[in-house]
């Protein structure tokens, strides 16, 4: 446990938002990082988005409260999480990135630590402007999104080795290979229940016999 | 004794019987037999209270002409109208008459089946469908005779004063071969003369005071979407070839408020409006509201024969800037503010009394009821208001007016009846804000959805609050600063002495 969470691991998260290409490079050939950590930054992440949606002031705050489900977003941002790894990890792995998995999530999970620093304190504004002032709120979420991006790309570029050309082509076909994955999965979902269909038939048929 | 225990036994159960039925005879006051709701800024279904109820219905074989005989029954009553002079005039189209009612009790005051023309012989109607009259109640009586392929324009006394006929092609602006089939007719302030014909994509057809076809007014923009383009570039030539045109759609329903604005229904492509409110240029001045949606229902989205898009047949101007259309897909009809916002729905399909079967002409009667000329079941059916509804009509009223504070009772009485009522809350508000509640008033228009008013709400709360509070929030800030600020210089002089100790060391 003291492995993963150690002092040392958290300060390094955020001294990878102000280092990010000598923070990540430490990551994949040092050991710096650490998957619960990142895995950490995933959950909280979707905690603060819910907390966004549900208590961002009326202003600002376009959602109808009563669709703001802070479970179903957790699992969503997680799955999100977990396609964008897998499908960067498959990607690479076929275009001669470095990158392990573990260093894939680890990234990951770290580039979304400016947008926790900007969604808490953009909902905290948020209670206190009025109309015409919301830009504040707006440039505040939009920097913090912008920087998690910009860390996300950094990220995958120094931890595979790669040009920022071949960062670019790869994140697209990353999301290639998410939309592949969604397709298989859910074939193979539909798949699954015809089968179990058809035995259950089988089944009540011979029951009825 | 054994007597007594069972007259009593019989008595409670007599008693709490009535009680049931007493209790259950309050709670479906609202029995009507069609589905009441509104939509909400969400888009969602919200069941309000019935705002208007069924009222009986006018039918031809109850009407008595001056001997005591019956006048017969409707034949696809096509238009009912009712005039300045406050007589009501249904369009008998089947019966090729115009029948005419007076406004207070529905009872016989003429029959129009022909008239006298230039040279004194008797000439009837083939099917009219529509008809109206001049502001001035001794004007003339204008009625579309379709069949015939003209409109009949009659003085006071039912007598001859003009036929439009083969309108003149003044300027080329009519075509050859140009049929004139006229459908709907309305007349202005100005006795301008507005006329749907038929098959006639241009737009309204206006005629001036002389009866001499001026110009089309307000034609429906053609909307080419961009999907649509990109097929279109796609497709072959023969494929262009027989590609259907797209031309715009037509009018199918007419009336006009007292500045001369046009109210006109069509079919949208989209379903997103259904009513067009004409300027004199003949531009579309209508108003959305929040939702961006005057188009009737919006939840549509389904596959069954059911769903799709409201189908609009006829539209009323009623008072104070509000206006209803007939809906003849499900028999609905919705009623708008001057903003756009959906007041309220009621109406409905079906066999029950009160229901529409071919609902096709829709206009509102001296005695506030809404009657709707139903071509199936050659009745007019009447609806009146329930005190939901009139209490929404009248706040409504007041705030056209510009007395939003005289409405604020009625809104508080709105909100007891359906407290899911957004413009209820948005009215008690913004009396809240004037009021300089400023707290109350956020709340209120914050369950309105109106941010733009929950805004000016919430910077004058702020205000009053940093008026109040600033004094010991900024003393606290200064101590605060000074008390950092001394605790970092003991810090480092502490450090400073600890580090020369070491030195010394």
């Amino acid at each position: 446990m003291k492995k993963y969470f150690s002092r040392d691991k958290w300060k390094y998260s955020f001294y990878c938002l102000t280092h990010p290409a000598d923070g990540f490079y430490e990551i994949r050939h040092r050991d710096r990082g650490s998957v619960p950590i990142a895995l950490f930054y995933v959950v909280f992440y979707a905690l603060c988005y819910s907390w966004n949606r549900l208590g961002a002031s009326f202003i600002v705050n376009d959602t109808n409260p009563r669709s703001v489900d802070a479970v179903s977003e957790l699992f969503g941002v997680l799955l999100l999480f977990l396609l964008l790894c897998i499908g960067n990890w498959s990607i690479t792995c076929l275009m001669s990135g470095e990158g392990r998995l573990k260093d894939i999530a680890i990234i990951i999970g770290y580039s979304l630590l400016p947008m926790i620093l900007t969604l808490i304190p953009a909902t905290v504004i948020s209670q206190i402007v009025a109309q015409n002032e919301e830009a504040f709120y707006y440039i505040i979420v939009f920097l913090g999104t912008a920087y998690s991006m910009l860390l996300m790309l950094i990220g995958i570029m120094t931890i595979h080795n790669y040009t920022l050309l071949k960062t670019l082509i790869t994140v697209f076909l990353t999301i290639v290979a998410m939309l592949i994955i969604i397709f298989c999965a859910m074939m193979i979902f539909s798949l699954v229940s015809q089968v179990i269909g058809f035995f259950e038939s089988v089944y009540t048929e011979l029951l009825f016999r | 004794m054994m007597s007594n225990l069972k007259s009593k036994l019989q008595k409670t159960v007599l008693l709490t019987l009535t009680a049931i039925m007493l209790l259950t005879s309050v709670c479906v006051a609202d029995d009507v037999p069609y589905v009441t709701y509104n939509y909400d800024y969400w888009k969602n279904i919200v069941y309000t209270p019935a705002a208007y109820i069924p009222d009986g219905k006018i039918e031809g074989t109850s009407i008595l002409d001056e001997e005591g005989n019956s006048i017969g029954a409707f034949k696809s009553p096509a238009d009912v109208y009712l005039a300045s002079d406050e007589n009501i005039y249904i369009v008998d189209s089947g019966n090729h008459r115009i029948v005419v009612l007076s406004g207070e009790d529905y009872s016989y005051v003429a029959v129009i089946d022909g008239f006298t023309n230039e040279n004194g012989e008797w000439e009837t109607f083939t099917e009219p469908q529509g008809i109206c009259r001049s502001d001035d109640p001794n004007g003339n009586i204008y009625i579309a005779d379709s069949g015939n392929n003209r409109v009949v324009i009659l003085d006071d006394n039912y007598e001859l004063v003009h036929i439009i006929q083969n309108p003149e092609q003044g300027d080329n602006v009519l075509e050859d071969g140009f049929i004139f089939a006229p459908q709907k007719v309305i007349v202005d302030y100005a006795e301008r003369l507005y006329v749907i014909s038929k098959n006639t994509e241009e737009g309204i057809m206006i005629f001036n005071t002389d009866h001499q076809f001026e110009a089309f007014y307000g034609q429906i923009p053609v909307v080419v979407t961009t999907w649509q383009r990109i097929w279109y570039h796609l497709s072959t030539r023969e494929q262009k070839d027989r590609q259907t045109l797209r031309i715009s759609t037509e009018y199918n329903g007419l009336d006009v408020d007292p500045n001369g604005f046009i109210y006109a229904s069509y079919l949208d492509e989209n379903g997103l409006q259904a009513v067009m409110r004409l300027n004199p240029k003949g531009n579309d001045v209508i108003k959305k509201g929040v939702n961006q949606n005057i188009g009737g229902d919006i939840d549509i989205l389904e596959t069954n024969s059911y769903s799709g898009k409201s189908t609009a047949v006829d539209v009323v101007y009623r008072d104070n800037g509000i206006y209803s259309f007939l809906d003849s897909k499900r028999g609905r009809i919705f009623t708008y503010d001057h903003e756009g916002n959906l007041l309220y729905i009621f109406g409905g399909l079906g066999a029950q009394e009160g229901c529409f079967k071919s609902p096709v002409a829709i206009e509102q009667n001296t005695n506030g009821q809404i009657m709707v000329a139903d071509l199936v079941q050659n009745v007019v059916l009447l609806f009146r208001a329930t005190e939901y509804g009139a209490l929404i009509n009248t706040a409504v009223g007041l705030r056209f007016d510009g007395d939003e504070e005289l409405a604020v009772p009625l809104w508080e009485e709105v909100l007891k009846l359906d407290a899911n009522f957004e413009l209820a809350y948005v009215g008690l508000g913004k009396s809240y804000l004037s009021a300089g509640e400023n707290e109350k008033a956020m709340d209120y228009l914050e369950k309105g959805m109106s941010r733009q008013y929950y805004s000016i709400a919430y910077r004058r709360y702020r205000n009053e609050f940093l008026v109040e509070n600033l004094e010991w929030m900024l003393t606290a800030l200064v101590v605060l600063v000074v008390a950092g600020f001394a605790v970092t210089k003991y810090r480092n002089r502490k450090k400073y002495r600890d580090d020369s100790a070491d030195t010394l060391e």
